[in-house]
């Protein structure tokens, strides 16, 4: 059933359609739509600190290996996320942290060896990649590829009505969604023209990385992990980034930041910073740690 | 091969005249009929099966023709000429070492015959400017040329108003029967064209309406014969002027088995602009052999893109000969081979003698039968004179069922030293990275796969400028790969 839907949206360079009998139905969806932007333009910022909050993400002594070499990337990483969270992990390169990411969105090169992760209640680890995004996982890549022949606006329609399918929603039509994005591209100050061109092809590293944002913006995931999405952004578009993902913020939805650098921190306030080394969490704290990191570097940190 | 090549014209440089091997006839023998000079050619050396099939099919075009055609005669003389000692293609030959043509000779061939077909069969067109060929023939009835700007002629040759433009036509078809890189089935289509579809554009004149071609075959309808017909069609476009052709070959449903033979010929003058979309969706037992031959002078613009889905064997023979500096040629083809012996061939040809020409070429074939077989041959020959020129060709292939065959010669001689060109040539499974980018944003792995597959194609189908004939050729392509 999904694929015959999702088939009859291939369509190349067509013109957005209006069917009259969607329209009742149409008007109280904008409505929502309306609602969502609102939300948006008031861009709440950080993260509360509340240990009553519901968890969304809860991770025991995670291990996992990569596939091809059998070495093992993650020794037992233990993490939880509660709603309204931002976390931040940071650590040296090799420490696992991407591996971790990649892990938890269901990357095919690696295989989970121990531990377990649960995600809304349900066990993540059973389930597909697609699944893991129906559930509410989005993760924006640190090297987003390119497709050439697929449009953004095309890729994103077929990814929220694939989303919408699975949660029993009917799927927007494209006329509908130009409407939705309209708002969501001007927060990330991206031009519509970018919509008509093909997914990440010839893009700038900043451009990518606005497009991922864009896609979370659309898709409007309950934990976000950004891999590493402060690299190769310049200070304005670091800013507008980080505005963007501010203003995605709910009290109902959470933030996993994986990052080097303290200056994406300042911009989007973590509520936890956790250092990896080794392929575990080694040290948790607040934002003053990273602070501390950023001071002394990581032997600063090991000492305490 | 024994043929004399000569340039007769001082059209290119001096160097371009090659003399390959002492011919077996000279070229001032006297006009004759087919049938003398096969007559003759068997006296000095028995000629091969294939050879006889050649003389025997030219001598069947030659009496197929009830009517002299006067404007193309100069152009049916040399060919005859040409075909009395050229052989039929053989797998040693270059042009043809990884296309099996067999499937020409497996059934007695003969000319396709006047076909009438029922009023039920869809052949409308939804854009303005419509020209329909049953079988290469024009048909008025079925066709719709609405009033078109001054001078602008469209239709059959035989109604071109004499004057300037009948002229024009006639030295086209001198600098046609010039062509020297030509073969046997370019030649064939000389001697057995009964008609010409000519577009003609004069200088400053920019039609804004596309001319929509629309190719129509049928076989004879008996299982054993293989119907064969010569649709050729000549665009003419004078300086500063611009017209859209579209080219659509299919076939009546129930068509049986033929063989399609079309050439079309383009002359573009300084500063003009021909875009031109072929189509070729023809049925899956059909035989389709295709010449393009483009001429432009300096300045021009060619823009070609092209979709070729159908026939058991397809082969397209574009040629681009460069006449002037800073011409601007842009090519996007895509083949689909999906059913089991099926064969896309594809040999282009871009040559540039003249500097500052800019050409981009992007070649997408997907093969998703094991016994299927894409054949790629992309020339460009940067000349002495060439200098500056920007040239770049891109070949993906997307081999998606074990055993599938695709054979790509992408192939740049460059003789110029100061030029910029590029090429790359990629041939894969579907990307693992692109695939799990798809599954990461919630489509299922199949989803994905036929996604990435259709937007492979699509990438080129969407260069098609028009909106009718995009979506008649995407969901064509939708019905093949089965979604």
């Amino acid at each position: 059933m999904a694929g015959a839907s999702i088939s009859s949206s291939f369509t190349v360079a067509s013109s957005p359609s209006i069917r009259p009998s969607y329209r009742v139905w149409t008007r109280s969806r904008l409505r929502n739509f309306t609602r969502a932007t609102l939300t948006i333009d008031s861009g709440a910022s950080g993260g509360v600190v509340s240990g009553s909050e519901k968890v969304l993400l809860e991770v025991k002594g995670l291990k996992a290996v990569v596939k091809e070499s059998g070495k093992e990337l993650l020794h037992g990483v233990d993490l939880t996320v509660r709603e309204g969270e931002v976390h931040a992990i940071m650590g040296k390169n090799g420490s696992g942290k991407s591996t971790f990411s990649k892990v938890l969105v269901g990357h095919p090169d690696y295989e989970v060896t121990g531990g377990s992760v649960i995600f809304k209640g349900e066990d993540l680890l059973e389930k597909e990649p697609e699944e893991r995004s129906h559930a509410g996982l989005f993760m924006s890549f640190q090297s987003p590829i390119e497709i050439p022949g697929v449009s953004n606006f095309e890729f994103m329609l077929m990814a929220l009505n694939a989303c919408r399918e699975k949660n029993g929603l009917k799927p927007i039509e494209p006329l509908e969604f130009y409407g939705y994005l309209g708002p969501k591209l001007a927060a990330l100050k991206m031009d519509p023209v970018f919509l008509d061109r093909n997914v990440n092809e010839g893009f700038s590293g900043g451009e990518k990385k606005r497009n991922e944002i864009l896609q979370l913006a659309v898709l409007e995931a309950d934990l976000a992990i950004l891999d590493e999405v402060d690299s190769g952004l310049d200070v304005d578009a670091l800013q507008d980034v980080s505005s963007a993902v501010n203003g995605l913020l709910k009290p109902n939805n959470a933030v996993l930041m994986i990052t080097h650098y303290q200056r994406l921190l300042e911009l989007i306030q973590p509520s936890f910073v956790h250092i990896m080394e080794g392929g575990k969490i080694v040290k948790t704290g607040d934002s003053s740690l990273a602070k501390q990191l950023d001071e002394g570097g990581y032997k600063a940190i090991s000492s305490v | 091969m024994s043929r004399c090549c000569y340039s007769s014209t001082s059209l290119l440089p001096p160097h371009h005249r090659l003399r390959l091997s002492p011919p077996l006839y000279s070229c001032s023998l006297p006009r004759k009929p087919l049938k003398a000079l096969s007559v003759s050619a068997s006296l000095s050396a028995p000629p091969s099966d294939k050879q006889l099939f050649v003389l025997e099919l030219a001598e069947k075009l030659e009496d197929s023709l009830s009517l002299p055609l006067p404007p193309i005669q100069p152009l049916r003389d040399t060919s005859s000429q040409s075909l009395v000692s050229t052989p039929w293609p053989t797998r040693q030959s270059e042009p043809f070492r990884f296309t099996d043509i067999s499937y020409l000779t497996k059934y007695p061939v003969v000319p396709a015959q006047i076909q009438t077909i029922p009023s039920s069969f869809p052949l409308n067109s939804s854009l303005p400017i419509q020209i329909t060929l049953i079988n290469g023939l024009l048909n008025p009835s079925l066709s719709r040329i609405p009033s078109l700007p001054a001078g602008v002629f469209v239709g059959s040759i035989k109604d071109v108003p004499q004057g300037p433009i009948s002229e024009k036509i006639s030295s086209a078809i001198a600098s046609c029967s010039e062509f020297k890189e030509k073969d046997v089935f370019w030649d064939f289509n000389n001697v057995g064209a009964a008609d010409v579809a000519v577009i003609f554009v004069p200088a400053g004149v920019k039609v804004l309406d596309p001319v929509h071609l629309m190719f129509c075959y049928s076989g004879s309808g008996k299982e054993e014969e293989m119907s064969m017909c010569n649709p050729r069609v000549l665009v003419v476009v004078e300086e500063d002027a611009e017209v859209s052709v579209v080219e659509e070959h299919f076939g009546f449903d129930g068509a049986g088995r033929y063989w399609a033979n079309p050439v079309m010929e383009i002359f573009i003058g300084e500063r003009g602009k021909v875009s031109h979309s072929y189509v070729q969706r023809q049925p899956l037992n059909a035989a389709h052999i295709k010449w393009t031959v483009a001429r432009q002078e300096a300045s021009s613009t060619y823009e070609h893109v092209e979709v070729s889905i159908g026939g058991l064997l397809s082969r397209h023979n574009l040629h681009i000969q460069q006449l002037g500096p800073e011409t601007v040629t842009e090519l996007s083809t895509f083949d689909l081979v999906s059913q089991s012996n099926q064969i896309q061939d594809l040999h282009s040809r871009l040559v540039l003698d003249y500097p500052k020409g800019y050409s981009r070429q992007l070649h997408k074939c997907i093969v998703c039968n094991s016994a299927g077989r894409a054949v790629f041959d992309g020339n460009i020959r940067v000349n002495r004179f060439a200098q500056n020129t920007d040239a770049g060709q891109q070949t993906r292939s997307l081999l998606l069922a074990p055993k599938a065959l695709v054979t790509v010669k992408p192939n740049l001689q460059i003789i110029a030293d100061d030029v910029k060109c590029a090429h790359g040539a990629a041939i894969s499974d579907l990307d693992q990275n692109e695939l799990f980018y798809f599954q990461a944003r919630g489509l299922d792995l199949k989803t994905a796969r036929n996604a990435l597959v259709y937007y492979f194609g699509a990438d080129v189908i969407r260069r098609i400028p028009f909106k009718p004939i995009r979506e008649t050729a995407a969901s064509e392509v939708k019905k093949l790969l089965s979604f």
